[in-house]
C-alpha cells in the first residue's frame, strides 16, 4: 500500500516533467535474449500530420545504412551510394517491389512508398547486404534498444510488433493488447536463425579461419 | 513472240531465285562452318565454360590474397555474369547483358599484383580442365584488352 502510494505520488510529481510514467515494453526472444530493433506500432485514432520529409537509405561499406528505416505511408526514400563501387538494390516485397542500379556518383530519383508494410532490401551484387524499410500506417512507431526496451505513450492499447528475425512470415505485424492497469509488459517474439548468405565470404569462410 | 518473252521472263525469275538460293545456302553454310570453328566451340562450348568458371570460383574462395575483393559478392550473380560474358567473348551464341567491366570494377582498387594472381588462377583452371595451350592463348588474347578496364580504376 505504501509502495503504491509512493509510486502514485512520484508519478504525479514527474508527470509535468518527463514521461517517467510512460508504459515500458520489454521484448525478448524465446531464449530470453533482448531483441534490439523490434518495431512497435501503436494503433490509434489521433490525427497527426503526415511526414513529408524524404528519408534516406544509404549504402556504406557494402551495408545498408541504416539497416532498419521506419517511415510513414506515402513517404519517399532516397537511395544514395556512399561507396565507390556499384550496387544493385532490389525489393521483391509485395509492399513495394523495385530495383535500382546505383553506380558511384550517379544519384537516382527517390522512391515513394504508398503502401504500409515491410520492404526487405537486398543487393544483387552483394548478397551480404540486407536492409529493411518499415512503412507504418500510424505516426506512433518505436524501435527497441539494445536491451529490448521501448517506452510507449500512456494511451497505448492495441499495438503490433515486427522483427527482422521473427519466425512468423517476414511481412506479418504481430498484434498485442496492453493489459489494463499495467505499466510494464514483457513479451516474447519467437525468432529463427537467418539463412546463410550466398557470398564468397560466407561459403568459403572455413578457408580463412572465420 | 509474246510467248517467247514470257518464257524468257520465267527463266529470268528462275535464275534469280536460284542465285538467291545459292547465296542463302553459302551464307548459311558459312555461318555453320564459322560456328563450328569458333573459339567457343574449340574451348568446349557451354559445358566447358561452366566447368571452368565453377573451378575458378573455388580457387578464388580458397585464396587469402584476393578473397577480400569478393567477400560480400553474390556467388550466383558472379557465376551467371561471368559465364554469359565468356560465352559472348568467345563468340558463342550469347550476348553479354551485364554491366561493363569498368562499371563492375570501378572503386575496387585492384592492384597489378592481385590482378596477375587472378589471371594465374584462371590459367591454372583452364590447364586443369585440359584446354590446349593454343586455345588458352586465344582466350587470353580475348581477355587481355579488358585489363585496363579492370585494374587501378
Amino acid at each position: 500500500m505504501f509502495v503504491t502510494r509512493t509510486v502514485i505520488i512520484l508519478c504525479f510529481i514527474s508527470l509535468t516533467a518527463a514521461h517517467v510514467c510512460a508504459k515500458t515494453l520489454q521484448i525478448t526472444d524465446q531464449n530470453g535474449q533482448p531483441l534490439q530493433g523490434a518495431v512497435v506500432e501503436i494503433e490509434h485514432d489521433i490525427a497527426m500530420a503526415a511526414d513529408t520529409t524524404i528519408a534516406v537509405m544509404d549504402q556504406v561499406g557494402k551495408r545498408f545504412s541504416p539497416r532498419l528505416l521506419t517511415i510513414n505511408k506515402g513517404q519517399a526514400v532516397r537511395f544514395p551510394n556512399s561507396d565507390d563501387i556499384r550496387h544493385h538494390v532490389y525489393s521483391f516485397s509485395k509492399t513495394k517491389p523495385f530495383e535500382l542500379k546505383l553506380y558511384a556518383g550517379t544519384p537516382k530519383a527517390p522512391i515513394n512508398f504508398e503502401q504500409s508494410g515491410i520492404v526487405v532490401l537486398g543487393c544483387n551484387i552483394h548478397d551480404s547486404m540486407v536492409g529493411y524499410i518499415y512503412v507504418a500506417d500510424s505516426q506512433s512507431v518505436y524501435v527497441s534498444n539494445a536491451l529490448g526496451n521501448i517506452e510507449l505513450p500512456d494511451f497505448t492499447q492495441r499495438y503490433t510488433v515486427w522483427h527482422e528475425r521473427q519466425a512468423r512470415d517476414i511481412s506479418e505485424r504481430i498484434e498485442f493488447n496492453w493489459p489494463i492497469r499495467q505499466r510494464h509488459q514483457k513479451i516474447i517474439i519467437t525468432t529463427s536463425v537467418p539463412l546463410p548468405r550466398n557470398t564468397f565470404g560466407e561459403v568459403f569462410k572455413e578457408h580463412h579461419g572465420h | 513472240m509474246c510467248q517467247l518473252r514470257g518464257t524468257f521472263k520465267l527463266m529470268q525469275r528462275f535464275f534469280r531465285s536460284v542465285t538467291l538460293c545459292i547465296t542463302l545456302i553459302s551464307l548459311f553454310g558459312c555461318q555453320t562452318l564459322h560456328k563450328r570453328n569458333s573459339l567457343y566451340q574449340q574451348f568446349g562450348g557451354q559445358a566447358k565454360i561452366e566447368h571452368v568458371i565453377d573451378a575458378f570460383i573455388l580457387r578464388i574462395g580458397a585464396n587469402s590474397q584476393i578473397i577480400h575483393y569478393f567477400s560480400d559478392s553474390n556467388i550466383s550473380h558472379f557465376r551467371a555474369g561471368f559465364i554469359n560474358h565468356m560465352c559472348a567473348l568467345l563468340e558463342g551464341p550469347c550476348e553479354y547483358n551485364g554491366d561493363s567491366m569498368v562499371q563492375i570494377h570501378t572503386g575496387m582498387n585492384i592492384n597489378e599484383r592481385d590482378f596477375n594472381l587472378v589471371v594465374e588462377l584462371f590459367i591454372n583452371v583452364m590447364t586443369d580442365a585440359h584446354i590446349p595451350y593454343q586455345i588458352q592463348n586465344k582466350v587470353l588474347a580475348k581477355l587481355a584488352p579488358l585489363r585496363s578496364k579492370i585494374i587501378e580504376i
